[in-house]
């Protein structure tokens, strides 16, 4: 599976060199929220890479789990140790593409709905993936936005017994990117 | 009878203050104070790029969640919208730049906001990880010359 990924990555980056149409950004944000009977927990990671290349609809997320920010040390404490293991999986991604990219038309000004789909790996557990999207174009940027529901079962991220009623089986994740134009 | 009321009632009011000393010291307890930390490395920049490009696995097991001093000749600081990135170039990717990217701990971010492409710099901070492209540190503070 890791040389499957190793290959997937290496052809994406080719496609993404043999372009020029691709908007990045190292400063992405995508929000964890988690909403359980007994708490409400919410991290944040600001340092999220992504690259799209709109002429192929090419999309990368690249995403270091050490660098989600917890409210309290210890919440982020056993996200990092007990759940995502992040010593061990120290990040996630996402290796896919924007189907409709053709209706997205980098050259208007405006709120464009996107469809991504693509291989999502969490936990070093690999799930094909479908969600919808905005891009809101803006002069050279291009802001996208999607919010989507994880299951932690789907990533065997297993929560233990004693905090079922703390952690929601369900992770509500929001993605927003400022893509720059990049040439 | 009322020797046993007063074992009990001073067992649970210790117990009282256990919980509420675990719910203070333990559950409540601060983010790390990365600033006051000592440093497990003290490095080079480009040292610190260089182990991760070499081999990202190895590196990541002994850098990864370690606080780390660095030093070097700054090539830029970015601005996006809450955050202070110092940025240290070494090689260039899809992704543009390739580097170190040290994020600034809020209460060093005027500071990093003033220092001068090219100029010398030591920072420390909390490594996160490499991302293919970039090493993070983040939470960074300024070390003195």
């Amino acid at each position: 599976m890791k040389k499957l990924i190793l290959i997937f990555l290496c052809c994406s980056f080719m496609v993404f060199t043999a372009n020029a149409q691709r908007y990045i950004t190292k400063t992405g944000h995508i929000k964890f929220y988690s909403d359980s009977p007994l708490e409400k927990i919410e991290a944040h990671n600001r340092q999220v890479k992504a690259i799209i290349d709109v002429a192929t609809g090419d999309f990368i997320f690249t995403v270091l789990m050490k660098s989600f920010e917890f409210p309290k040390a210890l919440m982020q404490e056993h996200f990092n140790e007990n759940y995502v293991e992040s010593d061990k999986f120290p990040n996630a991604t996402f290796l896919g593409k924007v189907t409709n990219i053709k209706d997205l038309n980098v050259a208007k000004e405006g709120t464009y709905e996107v469809t991504v789909e693509g291989k999502l790996t969490i936990h070093g557990v690999t799930r094909f993936v479908k969600e919808q999207g905005t891009f809101e174009v803006q002069s050279n940027k291009l802001n996208g936005k999607a919010k989507f529901n994880l299951f932690l079962a789907d990533y065997g991220i297993k929560v233990p017994g004693a905090v079922t009623n703390n952690i929601s089986k369900t992770i509500e994740i929001t993605v927003e990117v400022a893509l720059d134009k990049f040439n | 009878m009322k020797k046993w009321i007063k074992i009990f009632a001073g067992l649970f009011a210790i117990g009282i203050i256990a919980i509420f000393v675990i719910f203070f010291f333990f559950y409540n307890k601060p983010h790390p104070d990365y600033a006051n930390m000592d440093a497990a490395y003290t490095m080079a920049v480009g040292d610190l790029y260089k182990s991760y490009k070499a081999n990202k696995t190895e590196a990541g097991q002994k850098y990864n969640g370690q606080v780390i001093a660095i030093s070097g000749r700054l090539s830029k600081v970015e601005l996006s919208d809450s955050l202070t990135t110092c940025v240290f170039v070494f090689n260039q990717g899809i992704f543009g730049d390739e580097g170190v990217r040290c994020t600034m701990s809020p209460s060093f971010s005027a500071e990093a906001k003033k220092f001068q492409p090219d100029g010398e710099v030591r920072l420390k901070g909390y490594c996160t990880g490499f991302n293919d492209t970039d090493v993070i540190l983040d939470k960074c503070s300024i070390e003195k010359q």
